[in-house]
């Protein structure tokens, strides 16, 4: 909201020597975020009268003349190309380092070689209306040097730009009346008491006996709090007076006739939005109740509107004629041949309005107003503001009888919050005095009685929605004295250990393990998805119940139900510039819950990604070096009959081999697989991709440690023997190893493949190693040697023919 | 005598400097100290010596022998040094050629800058007493709103462009103050947590805007909590953060949770001091927060007239780009591994 500073001073004496930055931080510092401080016109304030001595023809161009003109003190010269240069003539002069009205600067510049010291103006260069091209011809009898704002007795105003979301809670800011009174606040200057009870005595003086033309009927199930309205006649509609047009432009409004004005003259002073009509156009008397769904409603702005039961209707006895805190209509409002109005201030319900305007979308300056919760008794004082300025402009206007109400009782009462110096004093972590305090409340128009507790009497214009408890109190006083003289300290509290939670813990080490060991990129891709990237990752499952019905777009419409598809976009873009890369997300899938709406999975993704090479085993043995780290016993399992939470079977990403499900204490938490070509050919992605999908959901309430177990080392050597067998291609090699079951040998210590060797079209040829050895004893040769046969004779029992 | 061993000692040494081979080193020793050799053939003429002579020259001739003998050792060595250098030297290798010169793809790891921002704030505040929680991102107007707060006809609503799911109940958290209620529930004052997480709103994605993003909540609750307090923990975090002491300025601000409200702005850029118009400028909007407003309190099950409290938040991609001076917020989620390796580890 652009504030004034001429209309605050109608209210309050600033003090002269205050700097407007200083002025702008202070209220940003005790009240609102001031964004920017805008003087109006400052450019007529260094614009000077000059009288024009000579002309000569530029030497390289025809159309061009060097002027010569007189300031006063001193004389100048400016290559100029307006035709309606003459000596004697008297114009605006702009020097150089002026900025005009678009930011346009002027600097040292030479026009065809020959330097110009600024500018001569025209009206339209100086933003005062849309003259001919020519210079601006001044009064023969102007003051040369005199600067421009003084010669058109222009007013210079000052204009500081309020952030509205900082005033969102305080429907006081929103009229001058109430910005000068934090000022008075700020400054300790007192406020005008401008709208004292002489003052209203002296318009309600204007009012007579005539009978009201208009009756008002108030239904009280509509949002309306209450309802005002003053009937006038002899009513003169015309241009309004240049102090009022110059007020509300400086503000950004468009001025457009005296009484249209008024309303929004009111309204920006006090706060208090107002609705002005024709009362010829008014047939019959004024009702005030809900709308009925599906009545049409044609807005000021020729818009026709559908209304609902939940909207309220201003209306005569044939039409509606205005969306109750929203808008006017089109068929009642104030034209050049009004002769006789009617003046209407009502207070609304703030969620009423707000409801209507937002379902419309109709956010007016009005709308905005009462959303806030505007105070009752502040429209009898903006009736009767509205009707002295009405016989300002229009003197010949006359009141017909007096203001009519309906609505609820007006009840001025303070409301009365009962809080100490101490409360204040410990939530603010100050020590302020109680006079220090009462003096702050009473700035702020608050009534208080009391020593160290305290009994505060409310402003109505606070109590609406603002101030409620003693919290509210406590920032009052806060924001005055200024929160930068609360010494900072340390709270006393008890030392307590605090520790990561299972949650945090298990977050860590995935970060850790899987950038440090597995040598991967954390990334962080969307929750939200679409149909499209689904489809296109042949996802079984669309998670329609998850759905948003408000997205901003189709690509994020939806929670999504796996980290798969998010991946494979994101593998896609990335293949394009690596040849192999490796990433990974800590993040939740979102899947529909039937009793609690939804579930989400913290699941731990990793995609490993190869132009050439088939990355599954790396991201199997990160996948167990992983598990082993989190201290979980687990199985990789193939061909698992258990459903696969994580992919689905009928998911055509998926393998036709390289897939194996993840067990941990007896439940399938994971998956690492290869994607199908088929579904990387789907996002273009030439290369070989595998991932690791790993729930650990159940791991993040408890807290898993790895926990380590320590045996005595043998001091007796242990004793190694290889052999050879033969694993037909197409089983898995590590089917041999089961032979260490058979052999039920305690000094057996391990078995391996040193390593598989392809010997023909039949069969690999995989090379054991046993080692034997025992804590107590040397084995003897002839144990070892019986071992050996044992380990033989096994093998062939369970089908592998040893390599001779 | 002694002479004759001495002089032995002296043409040994010359001897051994011009051999390169083992074997001769090896003939050399059996020359000079071999049974029959140059050292034994001398002592031969011992008899003949004089007492005074023969107690130095036995002394004399052992010590060359054991000169020789070490000479020879020393030697050998040598020699077995250079074979295994000559040997070295074929098998010699370009340690030029490293993973860092190479072309595998990308070999790096690390941890997105998102998370480590909002990693070494947790333990900032793990380090001061504070837990560290999350809740879920999918929530029900209650935590999200109601129970901060935020009543439906608030318009305070309006500040806040919420994703809402079909059952018109849920929603996607818009901020992390939800962890403010759920933190509540589960505790007895005093109590001290911050919740670092995903939110959501709804908001059309540019530069500047994400419709996901992190925060990071914060708050404390005990029988004496103050605005002071409040201060002194945001000073502390920003001084972490940015490992010196930053000028801070607090002014009111409005969040329907807090009261009083303020927004915590940081001394971004020293203003230039011939400059009057910009001498309250270079303030950068960082940390809205405030004191936890009763009706917060009471909805998290902790009493207000007892207890008071202050709580903060904090957006960590906010924190990210203006530490790494990033000019698109966009590059955050887009996954695209170029961006991601400028933050990884190795």
């Amino acid at each position: 909201m652009l504030i004034s500073l001429n209309w605050i001073k109608d209210f309050i004496d600033i003090p002269e020597s205050e700097n407007i930055h200083d002025l702008a931080n202070k209220f940003t510092m005790t009240t609102a975020e001031v964004e920017e401080v805008k003087k109006v016109n400052a450019h007529l304030d260094i614009i000077k009268v000059v009288e024009i001595t000579e002309i000569e023809k530029h030497p390289e161009a025809d159309k061009l003349n060097l002027v010569t003109f007189n300031i006063g003190d001193s004389t100048a010269r400016v290559v100029c190309g307006a035709p309606n240069v003459k000596p004697g003539l008297k114009v605006p002069y702009a020097a150089i380092g002026t900025v005009l009205p678009g930011g346009f600067k002027l600097e040292p510049k030479k026009i065809r070689g020959i330097l110009s010291e600024g500018m001569l103006c025209s009206e339209t260069e100086l933003g005062l209306g849309d003259g001919s091209s020519g210079l601006m011809e001044l009064d023969a009898g102007a003051t040369l040097g005199q600067s421009l704002k003084e010669y058109l007795n222009q007013s210079s105003d000052t204009l500081i730009d309020v952030d509205n979301k900082s005033l969102t809670h305080r429907p006081d800011l929103w009229g001058y009346y109430g910005i000068a009174r934090e000022f008075s606040a700020i400054y300790k200057t007192p406020l005008r008491d401008s709208f004292n009870s002489d003052w209203v005595s002296s318009v309600e003086s204007k009012f007579n006996d005539q009978a009201a033309p208009k009756n008002i009927k108030v239904d009280p199930s509509s949002s309306c709090l209450g309802f005002w309205g003053v009937s006038l006649e002899n009513i003169k509609v015309e241009k309004s007076p240049q102090w009022m047009i110059d007020r509300l432009e400086a503000v950004g409004l468009r001025a457009i006739n005296n009484i249209v004005d008024i309303s929004n003259y009111v309204m920006m002073e006090l706060g208090m939005p107002m609705h002005i009509y024709d009362r010829d156009q008014i047939k019959g008397d004024i009702t005030i109740k809900l709308a009925s769904d599906g009545d049409k409603f044609t807005t000021l702005d020729e818009v026709e509107r559908s209304l609902v039961a939940t909207d309220t209707l201003i209306s005569d006895d044939e039409k509606g004629l205005v969306l109750a805190g929203v808008m006017g209509g089109s068929s009642s409002g104030v034209n050049e041949s009004t002769k006789n109005i009617f003046i209407e201030v009502a207070n609304w319900k703030a969620e009423e309005v707000r409801k209507t305007s937002t379902r419309l979308g109709l956010r007016t300056d009005s709308s905005t107003r009462f959303e806030k919760s505007l105070d009752l008794n502040l429209c009898y004082r903006s009736l009767l503001r509205a009707i002295e300025i009405v016989f300002k402009v229009c003197p010949e206007a006359k009141i017909v009888g007096k203001p009519v109400y309906d609505g609820q009782k007006i009840d001025d009462t303070r409301q009365e919050i009962k809080t100490s110096v101490k409360y204040i004093n410990k939530i603010l972590g100050l020590e302020l005095s109680s006079d220090n305090i009462k003096e702050i409340f009473n700035s702020l128009d608050f009534e208080v009685s009391g020593d160290d507790q305290l009994h505060i009497k409310v402003p109505t214009y606070r109590a609406t929605k603002d101030i409620q408890g003693q919290h509210d109190l406590a920032e009052e006083i806060g924001r005055v004295v200024g929160y930068d003289t609360i010494p900072i300290e340390s709270p006393k509290l008890a030392v307590n250990p605090v520790r990561l939670t299972p949650y945090k813990e298990i977050e860590r080490k995935v970060q850790d393990f899987m950038s440090l060991n597995a040598k991967s990129l954390e990334v962080l891709s969307y929750p939200l998805v679409g149909e499209k990237l689904l489809k296109k990752s042949s996802w079984p499952d669309l998670n329609v119940d998850l759905q948003l019905v408000n997205a901003i777009s189709v690509e994020q419409d939806r929670m999504r139900p796996s980290l798969i598809p998010s991946f494979l976009e994101m593998a896609a873009v990335n293949a394009k510039n690596f040849s192999n890369f490796s990433f990974f997300e800590w993040g939740r899938s979102y899947l529909p819950n039937t009793e609690k709406f939804f579930e989400e999975r913290n699941i731990v993704g990793l995609l490993n990604y190869s132009k050439t090479e088939n990355k599954f085993i790396d991201t199997l043995n990160s996948t167990e070096k992983f598990l082993n780290f989190l201290g979980l016993n687990y199985k990789i399992q193939k061909s698992s009959k258990r459903p696969n939470p994580l992919v689905a079977a009928n998911w055509k990403g998926l393998h036709p081999d390289e897939m194996v499900d993840i067990v941990v204490r007896g439940q399938t938490l994971g998956a690492a697989f290869s994607v199908h070509p088929m579904v990387l050919r789907d996002f273009k992605i030439k290369g070989k991709i595998s991932m690791l999908m790993l729930d650990l959901t159940d791991f993040c309430k408890k807290k898993t440690t790895k926990t380590h177990k320590y045996s005595a080392i043998s001091k007796f050597p242990s004793s190694q023997f290889d052999c050879t067998v033969l694993v037909p291609v197409g089983s898995a090699a590590d089917e041999c190893l089961s032979v260490s079951k058979k052999l039920k040998n305690k000094d057996l210590l391990s078995l391996k493949i040193v390593q598989v060797f392809a010997l023909n079209e039949e069969f690999n040829a995989v090379t054991l190693r046993f080692n034997f050895g025992n804590i107590n004893h040397t084995l003897e040769a002839s144990v070892i040697k019986s071992y050996e046969e044992q380990v033989m004779s096994e093998l062939e029992k369970i089908g592998f023919k040893l390599k001779v | 005598m002694i002479n004759k061993i001495g002089s032995l000692w002296e043409s040994f040494q010359e001897e051994v400097g011009l051999l390169e081979k083992q074997a001769d080193v090896l003939n050399l020793k059996a020359k000079y100290i071999g049974k029959k050799g140059l050292i034994s053939e001398v002592m031969k003429g011992l008899k003949d010596a004089s007492i005074e002579e023969k107690k130095l020259i036995g002394p004399k001739s052992n010590e060359v022998k054991k000169n020789i003998e070490t000479s020879i050792q020393e030697k050998l060595k040598d020699i077995q040094i250079k074979e295994m250098n000559e040997k070295l030297e074929k098998e010699k290798i370009d340690f030029s050629v490293r993973d860092s010169n190479l072309d595998l793809g990308l070999n790096s790891g690390g941890i997105h800058p998102v998370h480590q921002i909002q990693r070494s704030i947790e333990d900032i505040f793990l380090s001061m007493g504070f837990e560290v929680l999350d809740g879920p991102h999918i929530e029900t107007e209650h935590y999200n709103f109601e129970a901060l707060n935020i009543p439906e006809t608030h318009p305070a609503r309006d500040m806040q462009d919420t994703f809402w799911f079909k059952d018109k109940a849920h929603l996607l958290r818009t901020h992390t103050s939800t962890i403010q209620i759920r933190g509540m529930e589960e505790r007895k004052p005093p109590f001290a947590f911050v919740g670092p997480g995903k939110v959501f709103r709804c908001e059309r994605i540019d530069a500047t805007h994400e419709s996901c993003f992190h925060q990071l909540e914060g708050m404390m609750v005990g029988e004496n909590i103050n605005t002071g307090h409040l201060i002194y923990f945001m000073k502390t975090l920003l001084k972490e953060i940015f490992q010196k002491d930053m000028e801070v300025r607090l002014r009111p601000g409005y969040f329907p949770f807090v009261e009083p409200g303020f927004e915590l702005d940081i001394r971004w850029k020293k203003p230039d001091p011939k400059d009057e118009d910009a001498r309250h400028s270079g303030w950068l909007e960082l940390l809205p927060c405030g004191m936890v407003h009763p009706n917060v309190l009471k909805a998290g099950g902790v009493d207000p007239d007892k207890y008071t409290g202050f709580a903060f938040g904090l957006g960590l991609d906010r924190l990210v780009m203006v530490n790494y001076k990033m000019d698109d917020i966009r590059y955050l989620h887009k996954g695209d591994l170029r961006f991601n390796t400028q933050f990884s580890h190795f």
